[in-house]
């Protein structure tokens, strides 16, 4: 449980990126989750080498089809780029449960690795740890810095920002395949920790769909949002599941919970308290 | 001849996908909401179908009224929940579309909760028949739905051409304003077009049960095959939406045919992706933004 908080602290804050101060919703975002997984999970299965050192690279990769696709899709915005997003995971995921190289639909299957079953799993959480850290600060970096401002401009009018001299397609993708680097280097990390990976694991459209209740939640455009969203929507889950069990239920409140804090709660936890003066000094990261 | 006999198979098919996608468009031309749920109430649809098949035995042919009116109905409760404030002003926004994906995540929970994600199909005693003119044979089930899809979509035309409400919605989806100010009850308008919209995807589930098989958690890849069409044709496009839907649809016949079925529904992907490159308006529409 802890691990997911930190993956998916990782993948909401990095997702919070492109989504929360640049506008640009994407709901297959998770499309840099499974490349990552599988670039690592190729390397690990076909040449040994550990996922945790090609994390860096699976990030790099995630990152360069960040910036292909984002050159592409950024060129529209509002309804035909949320679409665009589900079509380049539906792409996505027909191409792997296709791919022979990679498994098809089986997937690639990785070694465990030798430590006792208790110590196994302490890489990954050393490891989703850092890029967790990682992730914060840099959405803290980007909320603070010129190319934040940048960035947030455009997501109020992108030609007025073209006007005032900022270069809003650069700005657009680099933030973009940024916000792709710790979601593919995390992909590559819990492939390994899952000792699988599979497309109907890694390219479903409700991990996608938890990054972006997980900072709507909270309060997307701001630093601690994500992360509060994301410890509330975990515990949320853990709750459903224990009471009701079937991860049916799971989507029906998901999707629930969304609909009521898109409803009610517009700004989030994060931007419903600072807007009542309500938010305590040490979550104000803004 | 295979060629021939491949296109009229991607013809019949396409008129259900147009089917399919004519409410989405229309809840879109009128009220700009990009609605996600569209496939989810398309499989609803196809349950309330299914039930009345298999309880009573109900041709699935005669039971597209009642799916209609069902869908139709949780279409208005929908709207009157979620979509009411929203639909007021006809800027689009994010947050609508956050709200139908949201929507479309609920009544996939519940439908897969309820009766489990397991494929379902009705079989009336023509879904597997064909009739054969010639060297071609045309199995009757998707003749019969491709019939019945033109038919409804040629009814829905006529209405929004000629009746005093289908002026009335086109208005709106023009400019909502100025439909306003020559006495349009908009927020009528809206509601009755967003019930329309379900209808029409409720009779298309009703068709899209013995034509394709289906579970609730399929919603999510038609979203992307059904936006595709959209998105091609130029959302809010009547006529966009039909034309898109029959092109894409024999592509991917084709591909289905020729090469592998395994990446016939890749076309509709790609699709979207190149018509967003090339003219992200589509192929009818005009921008709207």
């Amino acid at each position: 449980m802890v691990l997911f908080s930190f993956l998916y602290i990782t993948m909401s804050s990095s997702w919070n990126i492109i989504g929360g101060y640049g506008g640009f919703i994407s709901i297959g975002h998770n499309v840099f989750f499974g490349i990552g997984a599988y670039f690592s999970g190729f390397i690990y299965a076909r040449y040994g080498i550990s996922p945790f050192y090609t994390a860096v690279f699976a990030g790099m990769i995630a990152t360069f089809f960040g910036f292909g696709v984002g050159l592409i899709t950024l060129r529209v915005k509002g309804p035909s780029f949320i679409i665009s997003s589900i079509a380049l995971l539906m792409i996505f995921r027909t191409l792997f449960d296709r791919w022979e190289l990679v498994g098809g639909a089986h997937g690639i299957t990785l070694p465990h690795n030798n430590l006792s079953v208790e110590w196994s799993k302490i890489p990954h959480y050393y490891a989703l740890l850092v890029l967790m850290v990682l992730s914060i600060l840099l959405s803290w970096y980007v909320r603070h810095s010129k190319f934040g401002l940048a960035l947030r401009s455009i997501s109020h009018d992108e030609i007025k920002s073209e006007v005032t001299g900022i270069n809003i397609k650069i700005i657009k993708v680099t933030a973009y395949a940024i916000s792709a680097y710790l979601i593919g280097a995390a992909g590559a990390i819990w492939g390994d920790y899952l000792t699988y990976v599979r497309p109907n694991i890694f390219f479903i459209i409700l991990i996608a769909a938890n990054m972006v209740l997980m900072c709507i939640l909270g309060g997307k455009g701001t630093v601690t949002g994500p992360i509060i969203g994301t410890i509330v929507i975990i515990f949320f889950n853990e709750f459903i599941l224990a009471n009701f069990g079937a991860s049916e239920l799971n989507i029906f409140f998901t999707g629930l919970l969304m609909i009521l804090t898109l409803l009610y709660f517009p700004d989030g936890i994060i931007g419903s308290l600072k807007k009542r003066k309500l938010l305590p000094g040490f979550l104000d990261w803004d | 001849m295979e060629f021939l006999q491949v296109i009229i198979l991607g013809l019949c098919l396409g008129f259900v996908y147009a089917l399919m996608v004519s409410g989405l468009t229309l809840i879109f031309g009128v009220m700009r909401i990009v609605n996600l749920a569209h496939p989810i109430l398309i499989i609803s649809g196809a349950f309330v179908s299914y039930w009345l098949f298999i309880k009573l035995g109900l041709d699935p042919i005669l039971s597209v009224p009642a799916a209609a009116l069902a869908v139709a109905l949780l279409g208005v409760l929908l709207y009157k929940l979620i979509f009411e404030k929203n639909a007021a002003q006809q800027t689009y926004s994010e947050m609508t579309v956050l709200l139908t994906f949201g929507t479309a995540m609920v009544i996939d929970g519940l439908l897969a909760f309820l009766f489990h994600n397991t494929q379902r199909t009705t079989s009336p005693g023509y879904a597997t028949d064909a009739i054969f003119i010639g060297d071609i044979f045309i199995p009757l089930a998707q003749l019969y739905s491709g019939i019945i899809s033109l038919v409804i979509i040629i009814v829905l035309a006529v209405f929004l051409k000629y009746s005093e409400f289908g002026i009335a919605i086109r208005a709106t989806s023009q400019n909502r304003t100025s439909a306003e100010l020559v006495g349009v009850n908009v927020k009528f308008v809206c509601l009755i077009s967003f019930a329309i919209g379900c209808a029409l995807a409720g009779s298309a589930g009703a068709l899209v049960s013995f034509v394709f098989s289906f579970f609730p958690s399929r919603h999510w890849e038609w979203i992307a095959i059904l936006m595709s069409l959209v998105v091609l044709g130029g959302m809010g496009s009547l006529t966009g939406a039909v034309v898109g839907a029959l092109v894409l649809s024999v592509i991917s016949s084709l591909v289905g045919a020729f090469y592998s079925p395994a990446w016939s529904t890749m076309v509709f992907f790609l699709a979207l992706f190149l018509i967003l490159i090339i003219r992200p308006m589509g192929l009818f529409g005009v921008r709207t933004d």
